[in-house]
């Protein structure tokens, strides 16, 4: 059969053979998006600088007991150390799981492990992937015990003092012990169980309403 | 700028209503003007006199496939943003041949029906009506069937991923087939078709 010129073609051909020619081309594509990832340090820096990369465990306390639900607290530790303590409202995801998964770029994160170091590190991954908001929480878990949950107070304040007051209603809210005197400071305490939830029926009086925590899920598909 | 624009809070909920609502106007354009929207050019894939339906299905595919790996290679689009329908192998089966059985009985699919339906078509709307019902009868039968709905699930799977072949390989082996199918198409159609009425 003798070959048809170009211009002979069907309109159809011709579609038939664009889409022919734009496959092959397609043959080496990579379009999922790497685990290579570029960096924009500039913008990187300016957020550390800017004290933009953490909250503090006092900030993250206060969202707990608020019921916010509009971001996600993320213990990076194994499951063992999770089981044995961790932050109300935590779901566990180990830091190499977390680099693989598909978030969309507006989730809200707050990061969390051990210290400060793992959470910053996780914090650097996740601004990498695109993710809007992460946040590191400033100290860790450590932090978190050291201003939540056994706050030290070197003398005993006045009882009228509000800021006293609400940190020790805050410590109490999550199962820890407000701690006063230099003596009290060094001793070291033990750890509540896991299973305080922030529960609104037994939580004191507290600044801020205490809803019941919702975690709204994005529907998709049919 | 980066897609896909909703994942990227380019807009929010209400918008996407909005959005939706136009593509879907789009949708029915596409739909009415390919001639979908007569149940006599849709049956006629079934009895392989008139292949319309199959060649605009994968003409879709193709452009939508091509279009989805170049915007992604470019990186204008984050494919990991794009959601993919999680396979739930034996219901989605059973659910396709129910599907195509009632396609074939009632004219239409639920997508064409609608765009009849905008047509005044009488036998449209009864299938409109049709698919209130099934709902309906699902939804009630639902605590019984829920252990059937939810079995074999294999989660987000692709091609790719099952073939264990690159990408861009995938995808030029679909365009292939798609091609390969056109021109298996044309001839069955001269061989089936010809003595059929035009709607």
């Amino acid at each position: 059969m003798k070959r048809p010129s170009l211009g002979s073609l069907t309109l159809n051909q011709k579609l038939a053979l664009g889409a022919l020619a734009l496959g092959l081309l397609a043959v080496p594509a990579r379009p999922y998006a790497d685990a290579r990832v570029t960096l924009d340090t500039r913008e990187l820096a300016m957020l550390v600088e800017a004290e933009a990369d953490h909250v503090t465990p006092l900030e993250l306390a206060d969202w707990i007991v608020q019921g916010r639900a509009d971001h996600r607290l993320v213990d990076l530790r194994d499951q063992r150390s999770f089981a044995g303590y961790h932050i109300p409202t935590a779901e566990n995801v180990p830091l190499s799981d977390l680099a693989a998964q598909r978030l969309p770029a507006t989730e809200t994160l707050v990061v969390y492990s051990d210290g400060g170091t793992h959470g910053a590190q996780a914090w650097l991954l996740l601004k990498a992937r695109g993710l809007r908001a992460v946040y590191n929480l400033k100290g860790g878990l450590e932090g978190w015990k050291d201003e939540v949950l056994f706050p030290v107070f070197p003398v005993p304040p006045a009882p009228d003092k509000p800021e006293y007051e609400r940190q020790a209603s805050l410590s109490r809210h999550f199962g820890g012990t407000p701690r006063i005197g230099a003596e009290a400071a060094a001793a070291a305490l033990a750890l509540p169980t896991p299973q305080i939830q922030a529960d609104p029926a037994l939580a004191p009086a507290l600044p801020g309403d205490v809803k019941p925590l919702a975690k709204k899920k994005k529907k998709e598909g049919c | 700028m980066s897609a896909p624009f909703f994942k990227f809070g380019l807009f929010g909920d209400e918008a996407s209503l909005l959005v939706a609502f136009a593509i879907g106007i789009g949708f029915g354009f596409f739909l009415e003007r390919a001639g979908f929207g007569s149940a006599r050019k849709l049956v006629a894939q079934f009895y392989l006199t008139d292949l319309a339906v199959f060649k605009v299905m994968f003409t879709a595919i193709v452009t939508a496939m091509l279009g989805v790996t170049y915007l992604g290679w470019m990186g204008v689009l984050d494919l990991s943003q794009v959601y993919l329908v999680p396979t739930f192998l034996w219901p989605q089966i059973v659910g396709g041949l129910l599907l195509g059985v009632g396609f074939v009985v009632g004219g239409y699919c639920p997508g064409t029906s609608v765009a009849a339906i905008a047509t005044g078509r009488v036998d449209a709307i009864v299938f409109g009506l049709g698919i209130f019902g099934g709902t309906l009868a699902f939804a009630e039968a639902f605590p019984l069937l829920q252990g059937f709905y939810a079995s074999g699930a294999y989660g987000e799977r692709t091609l790719p991923e099952l073939l264990q072949l690159p990408y861009g390989l995938v995808v030029f082996a679909v365009v292939l087939m798609a091609v390969a199918g056109f021109w298996a198409a044309g001839k069955i159609e001269a061989a089936f078709g010809g003595k059929e009425d035009r709607a």
